[in-house]
């Protein structure tokens, strides 16, 4: 560390160095931190989380009874013990609340006065954050996955929606209206994500184990279909042509670069693709427990030097370095299937949430005051709390 | 250590105990207070045996946890960092992963380990992150209620609230339908009860119940007063019985011995003095009421009236005090008058018992059952109470019912009332087949051959026939007009005696000489003989008994009938060898009688005792029976030598280096089962099958119910095997019967 300010100082290094050097630290430590703490609101798992991207301060919540959350990440309060606050909500009792489980949440990219969420009640609710009254509501024919809004697109307001139809669904804000239909998949569409590079590009994934990228701008079809074999076998076996994954797609998310894209399926295989050429890159992460019948969300670390992907592995969550497939960590915490985990760049913490109705802050460990002599630390440990103190009795007879 | 640890923690968890060892408790303590090495090691160890089928092993390391949990740091982390899988193990929380059996010790475990988690919560939630959030998740969604003692689910508590619920209705609605069944039926039970309080009054009114006997008291007294001065003793106890008892025999009043007689005392007092002093106390009985003693209604008179009292009366004193025992087991008796009566008493308690009661009684169950404890309950009661009094009325009625023939009754009756009607009817005596004596001239009509043998010279007859006819003649003569019936066949033969066997005819045409020729012994010889013969049943062989050619074992084929087509020849009969065979044999098993076996087996066996087994001859295991002595050497010296060679040759054809002493230890060493166990017979098998761990329970034990057990022999390989050979041999056999046919041919 030491090392580092003090090249970056004499200006050795690049400055991005130092800081990725001390956020793959920090994501590294992260650990379940009795300091952090959520409040607990939710009543039933917890099916979606999202952090806006302007500051990094306030979390969305979705729960699979239609409750959405607003929480407060932010510590002031100059103790290190904290719980994230529930700003405000949209209560069973809230007059437009959905009827079923929220499945995602997502803030609007550019600011905070608004947020979409959509839900298994075939809607697709725009909200004013301010009033918590819907601006604009989206019927559809079928159930919705998912959806999801372009974070860098200046030039258009489409929100995609995966549904239980196969047809991808573009709603344009500006207008009101479901604008565009993309056409190509057999089977409801589990997930879908704007790349993060490309303002026009889309890429969907379906229960027909495809995964699919497009040009909203081409009405003639997708641009690729992703393949897993990379056209090898595809020419042999017509069936397996130009699928995915052997089960279906539930999970689709681009790196922040948007150069790559990692893809999870139910055959327990998460899958790293090239997004430009949409090449398997053929990394091998082992198997990525995953029973989830809806779409899951995970999540990939931001300005890390190997980038890790959080992925909800059963109870736990697995954290993997994206480029070499290496299982890092499993965080355990959680006492039931984790739905979704969402990461914040700006302080390296992780979130979490689960069917057991909890959200979890994942945290990074502080870093140990390097103490003067051994005594003193063991003095201090003692002192930290009575609870960590052994308490073996002191007779030898008793033990 | 790590050695030590790992033992005592098997010892303490597989004790099968409710509470820990605490000698060893305190050893393993200290050994992992040496240092957190151990700790992390028991960790493993417990963790192991948390994981294993069996909630007895789960319960003991749970506690040993327990134990642990609350003393080191370094353990609670180590729990605390696998704490959704203690959870599992512990709490059940997994419906996949239930708790093992045994399921008392499981609910023990969970209880336990809910009240262990709830006061780890409280000492140490705030400090370890996860204790709190398991705590919460066990609170918030597995929504176990820590109040609650029995620590039921969720699912479990609703289960059983919503079968209450639907208990709850059910009853409700049975006691709907018994509330109105009871509103329809309770006046027709009080009907009944009021019949049968009225007959009980008219047989026989409440000896205590004074009120109804005032009104006839009056009369009574009359009669006893115009009667009984100058009349006897006896006479006076026969009026007054009525006075006290009813009047169940009014009419005849001097029919006392149909009446039970009243204890003794009674008579002798009366004997003596009641005569005397009857009036009075009759006079007495409608003053007080009181009848015991005589002094308690005298204090209302004054001392004049006393006197006047005593001297009217010829008393003496009137310091008598007189016993009045009133016997309460009554006894009615049954006769012509009160008939009527007891036909509809008993009908009554008839219906009372088999019907009313049983309901009234469905009726208060189901009341009680539903919670309802209005109107409607206290009406059954008391439904009830009334039934039962009845019923102990009934009882103590005592009444005694003639033996009637219903059938003649109602006969009678019946001709009773027709009387006046139809009056052509004659009585006839019954008829019912058996007439005692036939007429002679009769005898034909009944097809019985005329009364040639009476019985006055029967004494001469032929010995031959006499015990034959002497065993025939008690059964009812119109046997013989039965076909099947022995006495027919009998009758037959004897009709066709003469003809057949003129031997036999000689024979007992001279009855008299033959039995003046043969000597007495002979006879008696005879006789004797007949005594020991067995009765043999009638069968189809008697039936032929004695027939040259009889036709029954015949097939008659019918001639064709065509005009012009004819079979070659016919055989118009044959003979069928086997029918004809079996009209004239008889199978008589002749299996003589069972004895059992007194002697056993006794050879020694390898686990020191004797062979139990009593075969007659042969022991399957040991052979040939021999006589042995008690220690199960064999008596005979040439049995003992054979043994003992047979010994020999056994061990030698064992090789020498599997010696079972050897082996066992190559076994023990190598772990390796190399058999010796099997090699050295049964008593190195039952050794070898010895349990691990004698203290817990056996979970296979309990599955050895007879089901498991059928299971096992129905299942088993082998014997499915063979059942789907049989098929297969029963559908081969079909297709190879068949195969010619197109229509089978392909299946």
């Amino acid at each position: 560390m030491l090392g580092f300010i003090a090249a970056r100082q004499a200006g050795l290094d690049d400055p991005a160095r130092l800081r990725r050097a001390e956020a793959t630290r920090r994501v590294l430590s992260l650990e379940l931190n009795k300091d952090r703490d959520v409040e607990r609101i939710h009543g039933s798992a917890i099916n979606t989380l999202d952090i806006e991207p302007v500051e990094g301060r306030y979390m969305l919540s979705g729960g699979s009874d239609g409750v959405i959350v607003l929480y407060d990440l932010e510590n002031f309060s100059r103790k290190p013990c904290y719980t994230c606050k529930a700003i405000c909500s949209v209560g069973r009792s809230h007059p437009d609340v959905h009827r079923f489980s929220v499945e995602t949440v997502q803030w609007y990219p550019h600011d905070t006065g608004m947020f979409t969420s959509s839900s298994f009640d075939k809607t697709l609710k725009i909200w004013d954050t301010n009033t918590l009254q819907p601006a604009e509501v989206f019927h559809f024919e079928g159930t919705v996955y998912s959806h999801h809004m372009s974070p860098v697109a200046t030039k258009h307001c489409l929100i995609a929606v995966g549904t239980k139809s196969p047809k991808v669904q573009l709603c344009d804000l500006k207008s009101g209206s479901c604008s565009h239909i993309l056409q190509g998949h057999r089977q409801e569409v589990l997930a879908v994500s704007w790349s993060p590079r490309h303002e026009y590009i889309l890429a969907t994934a379906s229960a027909d184990g495809r995964v699919k990228l497009w040009d909203v701008r081409r009405a003639s079809g997708c641009l690729t279909t992703l393949d897993q074999h990379n056209g090898e076998k595809s020419k042999a076996s017509s069936e397996a042509a130009n699928t995915a994954h052997n089960g279906r797609v539930n999970g689709l998310c681009y790196t922040n670069d948007g150069l790559h894209l990692l893809t999870i399926g139910t055959d327990d295989r998460m899958r790293l693709w090239n997004s430009s050429t949409g090449e398997n890159t053929l990394v091998n992460y082992g198997k990525v427990c995953n029973e989830s019948r809806k779409g899951l969300k995970f999540a990939i670390s931001c300005g890390c030097n190997p980038e890790f992907a959080f992925v909800p592995y059963g109870s736990t969550i697995a954290v993997y370095t994206i480029f070499s497939g290496e299982l890092i960590t499993m965080l355990r915490g959680h006492y039931n299937t984790v739905d979704c985990c969402v990461f914040q760049p700006n302080f390296q913490e992780l979130y979490s949430g689960s069917k057991d109705c909890n959200i979890l802050a994942w945290i990074p460990a502080l870093r140990e005051p390097i103490p003067d002599d051994i005594s003193e630390k063991s003095l201090s440990q003692q002192h930290l709390n009575p609870a960590y103190e052994d308490a073996w009795s002191s007779s030898e007879d008793e033990g | 250590m790590d050695q030590r640890l790992a033992e005592l923690v098997e010892e303490l968890t597989t004790s099968g105990e409710a509470q820990l060892e605490p000698g060893r408790m305190r050893e393993l303590k200290k050994i992992c207070k040496s240092s957190d090495e151990h700790i992390s090691y028991a960790y493993h160890l417990l963790m192991t045996r948390l994981n294993e089928e069996h909630a007895e092993i789960r319960f003991s390391a749970f506690q040993i946890v327990h134990e642990l949990f609350t003393r080191s740091h370094q353990f609670r982390t180590l729990i605390i960092s696998n704490f959704q899988e203690f959870l599992e193990l512990t709490v059940g929380i997994d419906h996949e992963q239930p708790l093992p059996p045994p399921k008392e010790v499981a609910q023990k475990l969970r209880r336990a380990a809910i009240k262990a988690v709830q006061d780890w919560h409280e000492k140490y939630g705030e400090a370890y992150k996860k204790l709190s959030l398991g705590y919460h998740f066990l609170k918030q969604n597995k929504k176990v209620d820590f109040q609650d003692v029995s620590a039921r689910t969720l699912a479990e508590r609703r289960r059983e609230e919503e079968k209450q619920k639907r208990l709850d209705n059910i009853y409700k609605e049975k006691a709907e339908r018994a509330g109105k069944e009871m509103a329809e039926m309770s006046q027709e039970i009080a009907d009944t009860l009021t019949e049968m309080e009225n007959c009980f009054r008219l047989l026989m009114p409440d000896p205590f119940d004074f009120t109804v006997n005032d009104t006839e008291l009056e009369p009574n007294k009359q009669t006893t007063a115009n009667e009984g001065k100058p009349a006897s003793p006896s006479s006076s106890q026969i009026a007054l019985h009525p006075s006290y008892f009813g009047h169940v025999d009014d009419e005849q009043p001097c029919c006392s011995k149909d009446l039970l007689s009243v204890s003794q005392c009674v008579k002798i007092d009366r004997n003596e003095e009641l005569s005397e002093e009857q009036e009075k106390l009759e006079q007495k009985e409608l003053d007080g009421g009181t009848h015991s003693e005589l002094g308690s209604g005298v204090p209302a008179l004054n001392d004049d009236d006393y006197q006047t009292f005593v001297r009217n009366h010829g008393l003496i004193s009137h310091k008598y005090t007189l016993d009045l025992e009133i016997s309460t087991d009554i006894k009615v008796h049954e006769n012509e008058d009160n008939t009527a009566i007891i036909n509809n008493i008993m009908d009554a308690h008839r219906l009372l018992r088999n019907k009313f009661l049983p309901t009234v009684q469905s009726w208060i169950q189901l009341f009680t059952r539903a919670g309802i404890n209005d109107d409607r309950l206290r009406c059954a009661i008391d439904l009830k109470n009334k039934l039962e009094i009845a019923m102990k009325k009934y009882k103590e009625m005592n009444i005694s019912i003639k033996e009637r023939k219903r059938k003649v009754m109602k006969a009678s009756d019946a001709a009773d009332d027709d009387d006046d009607e139809d009056d052509e009817f004659v009585e006839v005596p019954e008829k019912e087949g058996y007439e005692p004596h036939i007429p002679d001239h009769l005898r034909k009509e009944y097809g019985l051959e005329p009364p040639s043998p009476p019985s006055a010279p029967a004494r001469e007859t032929s010995i031959g026939l006499a015990p034959l006819s002497s065993w025939a003649r008690p059964k009812g003569n119109e046997d013989e007009l039965d076909p099947t019936c022995a006495a027919a066949t009998l009758k037959l033969i004897r009709d066709k005696l003469p003809k057949l066997s003129p031997p036999y005819t000689s024979k007992s045409a001279t009855p008299e000489q033959a039995a003046l020729e043969e000597p007495d012994s002979k006879i008696r010889k005879l006789e004797e003989e007949r005594a020991k013969a067995p009765i043999m049943p009638f069968g189809l062989d008697l039936h032929y008994w004695g027939q040259d050619e009889p036709s029954a074992g015949k097939i008659l084929k019918v001639s064709s009938q065509h005009r012009f087509w004819a079979p070659s020849e016919v055989e118009e009969e044959v003979e069928n060898k086997e029918v004809t065979e079996m009209l004239k044999t008889r199978y008589i098993t002749f299996a003589g009688k069972f004895e059992p076996v007194k002697h056993k087996c006794r050879a020694p066996m390898p686990n020191g005792g004797l062979c139990e087994r009593q075969d007659r001859i042969k022991c399957p295991f040991h052979g040939k029976i021999i006589p042995r002595d008690e220690s199960g050497i064999p008596l005979n010296s040439e049995d003992r030598a054979r043994e003992e060679k047979m010994q020999f040759e056994k061990q030698a054809a064992q090789p020498e280096w599997r010696d079972p002493e050897f082996m066992r230890e190559v076994e023990a060493a190598t772990g390796v089962d190399l058999g010796s166990s099997k090699n050295n017979g049964k008593g190195g098998k039952k050794k070898g099958k010895k349990k691990k761990y004698p203290n817990l329970t056996d979970l296979k034990q309990q599955a050895n119910t007879s089901r498991s057990r059928l299971e096992k022999k129905v299942f088993n390989k082998g014997a499915m095997k063979r059942v789907v050979k049989a098929m297969n041999r029963v559908d081969q056999r079909k297709h190879e019967k068949f195969a010619n046919q197109f229509n089978y041919a392909l299946n």
